[in-house]
């Protein structure tokens, strides 16, 4: 392609869509990375069955809205609920006896995941299924020249909300001093009273909680299925590495990547733009292989 | 002394195995059958590919289908220019896609043996390029399993999406079998299977040979604690990327075998599903020992493919339950097993140094 014709077809107002487009994606990629982030900085813990958590949020508020006709609005915390119940029976049964063991809950959480997609392939059947919405959010903005769906603000402003809660409960309260002590070390908390094994649990539940609030929202953004899991987690975790597994990590790291994923999308397409994308991240691990943000103090 | 840890007794184990795989043609006349145990040979490659890498190295390999599915393609490719001539030179898929000409991509698999020699060369490069990135910056443990997880769904996509060159979804099917010279290879022949088990056999001897040797001991020491051997002086990420690009070239191998053997490749060779399965066959199988590794990847598809029928819809679910039920009692798979059971035989008082053993995979700092 020659120089002229390629800033030939350089479009502002549709570059100018792009970006604010790659604001959107940020926020999905930052939303379904929360969860990892927290439970992968704290615990060590690489979470393979992410991905179904977020599955398991959107299953749960389907079900809630077909069988007992809750409004969506309430099923997304519901969906918080369901799942963080479901993460701390499974760090209760599977995960604390593998912290030492950092791949092998690579392997075990994988070994969840199966049984999980299986699990609710064979009680909803593999065919797709819808959330509604409440009619205001199905509809289109209009802002001077950009064009975005209003749900995709939803998501946008949940996101920032949740990030505002997460760092106010890390950085202002009693239990987030405790989980930042176990997270530098372990010990020297635990010999100052601190019961690790329940910070362990708790930022599991919390962490898988918030994977279940992501699935109810991209329940509504995409169709739900028992697969649908898996399209979201190879970016959870490219948000976590690149990151360096800090909350502000994956909020920078999130934002950067879905900013890029828009703009190499907009001169290419889709599925090229993930491919350089990647190609880009393994080049920046090579100049910084620890993340943007990596925790400073000693871990375990 | 267990006499599982006897390298005489492991070189007789490995005979008398690769002796009863040998002789099954002489029992088994159905060719279908046949084939379909020769593609279990493959699976075995990739598990002992995963062995080495995971069990000798520490390094997780999630992305093991990236060197098997580019083997794959360049074979594939091969053989589809060998049943193209100058009446008909370009494959029909890329007609529908509206090609008049074979793109570069194609054009050195018109001569097989170059095709052949880059389908084993590219995925290898691939894996030292890609493995001395990673290891240089001493990306390691979750993280590099991660980033290959990652590398692996970004060549998915883009095989998928350049589908004028390969076929996209639908994948290319070789429509007559691979010629080499005069010779073509029946896929549904004892000469295949046993071609394929005799590079089984090449792999398996030279992994064995290679854990033995100086290198080996470098490469376990590595899992052991990567930090001490560096302060030793060894170049880490250097063992590291050689027994990467090792697996690496294994699976490549594979690769090419299975296409031989299938006339058949698709997108679905990088589906995550497939290279995470082959982390279960060498997990289950027992991770540590090269011959656990083969027997797990032999053990879950041959139940994959006659269970398979019966629990068609719990499949999954009895093989993701197992596979944690591996993780947590039994780190070292199913030779760990046999290893503690021949361990007691052959010192019933002292069992307790067998425990030391095993509980000291446990905390590796390396992993």
């Amino acid at each position: 392609m020659a120089l002229g014709s390629f800033f030939g077809s350089f479009d502002l107002s549709a570059f100018f869509n792009a970006l604010i487009l790659g604001v959107s994606i940020a926020s999905i990629w930052l939303i379904a990375a929360l969860g990892l982030t927290i439970i992968y900085g704290t615990a060590g813990v690489i979470n393979m069955a992410h991905g179904e958590f977020i599955m398991l949020g959107a299953y749960s508020s389907y079900m809630l809205q077909n069988y007992f006709g809750l409004p969506f609005l309430l099923c997304v915390p519901a969906a918080f609920i369901i799942v963080a119940a479901v993460g701390l029976v499974l760090e209760r049964g599977l995960i604390r006896y593998l912290y030492k063991r950092p791949l092998d809950t690579l392997l075990a959480t994988f070994g969840v995941s199966l049984v999980l997609m299986q699990g609710v392939r064979l009680i909803f059947g593999s065919d797709p299924k819808y959330l509604a919405v409440p009619p205001i959010f199905t509809s289109n903005f209009q802002l001077g020249f950009v064009n975005i769906s209003a749900f995709r603000v939803v998501v946008l402003a949940i996101t920032i909300a949740l990030v505002a809660a997460l760092w106010a409960l890390f950085y202002r309260t009693r239990f987030g001093v405790q989980v930042r002590a176990v997270m530098q070390d372990k010990e020297m908390a635990a010999s100052f009273g601190i019961n690790s094994d329940r910070i362990y649990m708790l930022t599991f539940a919390i962490g898988a909680g918030l994977a279940g609030l992501a699935g109810s929202l991209f329940g509504v953004l995409n169709i739900v299925l028992p697969t649908m899991g898996a399209g979201y987690v190879v970016q959870a975790f490219l948000v976590v590495v690149v990151g360096g597994g800090t909350l502000a990590g994956s909020v920078v790291a999130g934002g950067a990547t879905g900013e890029l994923q828009s703009i190499f999308a907009y001169f290419t397409n889709d599925t090229f733009a993930r491919f350089v994308l990647y190609v880009l991240i393994v080049v920046f691990l090579r100049v910084r292989p620890q993340g943007l943000f990596a925790p400073s103090a000693t871990r375990r | 002394m267990n006499i599982y840890h006897n390298v005489k007794a492991q070189w007789l184990a490995y005979a008398a195995f690769f002796l009863l795989l040998a002789s099954l043609p002489i029992f088994v006349s159905d060719s279908f059958l046949l084939n379909q145990f020769a593609t279990y040979g493959v699976f075995g490659m990739l598990a002992l590919s995963i062995s080495l890498c995971w069990g000798f190295g520490g390094i997780l390999n999630l992305g093991q289908g990236i060197p098997f599915g580019l083997g794959a393609y360049g074979m594939a490719m091969t053989m589809q220019m060998q049943t193209q001539d100058a009446s008909n030179p370009i494959p029909p898929f890329m007609l529908n896609n509206s090609l008049d000409h074979l793109p570069l991509l194609w054009e050195p698999f018109r001569h097989a043996a170059l095709g052949i020699v880059l389908a084993l060369v590219v995925p290898t490069l691939f894996c030292a390029i890609f493995g001395g990135l990673m290891f240089r910056a001493r990306v390691s443990g979750p993280f590099f399993a991660i980033m290959t997880l990652a590398m692996l769904s970004a060549w998915f996509t883009l095989i998928l999406d350049i589908q004028p060159y390969t076929n996209g979804a639908n994948g290319i099917t070789p429509p007559s079998p691979l010629k080499l010279g005069d010779y073509a290879v029946d896929p549904y022949s004892p000469v295949a299977y046993w071609s394929v088990l005799a590079l089984l056999l090449v792999a398996t001897v030279g992994a064995k040979l290679m854990t033995l040797s100086r290198f080996g001991l470098v490469v376990q020491a590595v899992r052991g604690d990567a930090e001490r051997v560096r302060f030793l002086g060894y170049s880490v990420a250097g063992y590291e990327t050689t027994v990467y690009t090792i697996a690496g070239f294994i699976a490549a191998v594979a690769g090419c075998c299975w296409v031989v053997l299938t006339q058949y490749v698709s997108p679905a060779q990088f589906d995550t599903t497939f290279s995470l399965s082959m982390v279960i066959w060498a997990g289950i199988g027992g991770r540590l020992s090269l011959i656990g590794a083969i027997i797990g990847a032999f053990l879950i598809q041959g139940a994959q493919s006659y269970l398979g029928d019966t629990f068609l819809n719990t499949w999954l679910l009895v093989l993701g339950a197992f596979f944690i039920l591996v993780v947590r009692f039994l780190p070292k798979g199913l030779a760990g097993l046999v290893e503690s059971i021949l361990g007691r035989l052959s010192m019933p008082s002292k069992s307790n140094g067998n425990d030391v053993a095993a509980h000291r995979l446990y905390p590796q700092p390396g992993e």
